[in-house]
């Protein structure tokens, strides 16, 4: 093939027949470990529902110490932070090389912010003495309202999901920041966006994780 | 549709569309919450607010809806075999006489 160079951009490598076939197997690929993500949380969550459908009283009691409102923030800065994840594709897509590096900042930003609000909810639950499983001490005013033989499960099942969720989002941030990186450099244009494109999927499904957490842990009345 | 490659470009009044419509069900589901309806409502509607939200995400930021079929196919999957582990772990858990000492 003399004539590669002349027929195949310079990002294109040689087992892609163009461009395009190359960007759609990488997010095939990108869906497919999306789908091992799913299953993978799908364990955790699969252990939420055992131990509510045995103690539904339990978890009654024990989101009652989970802070709603805090919660309630992180999800409107997840779901802010999907938007610009979006929006910098977006941008990528048009050639606009400032604004995907606004939209990679500002979703690094919210990512930060959601981490900075959960290490203050983790802080305050464990000064409390609320810790998962074996290390379970809660302060006399806890116990007293949380009386519950089993409340050490409950809170190694919250601590347990919202820790992995959060080891996501660290990765989202670290993978953020990478492509903002990239980004300045001019990496990135209409011909060629697929890593933002499929850091953007991979984003996005910590974004859904988040949905369904928040009202499974903190919106039980 | 681009003339590149046929990728779609969501249009920014869309997507910002979506986010907007994401925060409302955010607001809504807590509000619900708040009602304090009986079981299993109050589980019911949270997680039927929870799939409309999960299916503005994928469908929309995600792409989904312009995507090929062959990727919705896989997320399809990937809650089948979830809905399926959970089932049969529940045939199992639903039904014991004791539930394990330990646990």
């Amino acid at each position: 093939m003399a004539n590669h160079s002349a027929t195949h951009p310079k990002h294109v490598h040689h087992h892609f027949v163009n461009s395009n076939q190359q960007f759609e197997s990488a997010k095939l690929g990108m869906w497919v470990f999306l789908v091992n993500e799913i299953l993978f949380f799908g364990g955790l969550f699969c252990a939420y529902i055992v131990f509510r459908a045995w103690y539904p009283e339990l978890f009654t009691q024990a989101a009652l110490e989970l802070n709603t409102f805090w919660g309630a923030v992180n999800t409107v800065v997840l779901i802010g932070s999907s938007l610009t994840v979006a929006m910098a594709i977006r941008s990528a897509q048009n050639n606009q090389k400032r604004g995907l590096e606004i939209n990679l900042l500002i979703t690094i930003l919210l990512a930060c912010v959601f981490l900075v609000i959960k290490y203050f909810e983790y802080e305050h639950k464990l000064h409390l003495g609320i810790a998962p499983g074996s290390f379970w001490n809660p302060t006399p005013e806890i116990a007293a309202v949380l009386d519950h033989p089993k409340a050490n499960i409950f809170f190694g099942i919250y601590y347990m999901m919202t820790a992995v969720h959060g080891l996501h989002v660290i990765i989202g941030i670290a993978l953020m920041v990478w492509l903002y990186l990239r980004a300045r450099k001019g990496h990135f244009n209409s011909e060629y966006y697929t890593p933002v494109e499929i850091t953007g999927l991979y984003w996005h499904l910590v974004d859904l994780i988040w949905i369904f957490l928040f009202p499974l842990l903190y919106l039980i009345e | 549709m681009s003339e590149h490659h046929g990728h779609h470009i969501a249009s920014a009044k869309q997507l910002w569309g979506i986010g907007i419509a994401l925060l409302i069900l955010t607001v809504l589901t807590v509000t619900v919450a708040g009602l304090g309806l009986p079981s299993p409502f109050d589980i019911l509607s949270a997680m039927a607010i929870a799939l409309t939200k999960a299916f503005l995400v994928a469908a929309f930021f995600m792409g989904l809806y312009w995507d090929t079929k062959f990727n919705s196919m896989l997320l399809i999957g990937a809650l089948a075999f979830f809905i399926l582990m959970v089932s049969i772990t529940l045939l199992d858990t639903l039904y014991r006489d004791d539930v394990v000492p330990s646990f």
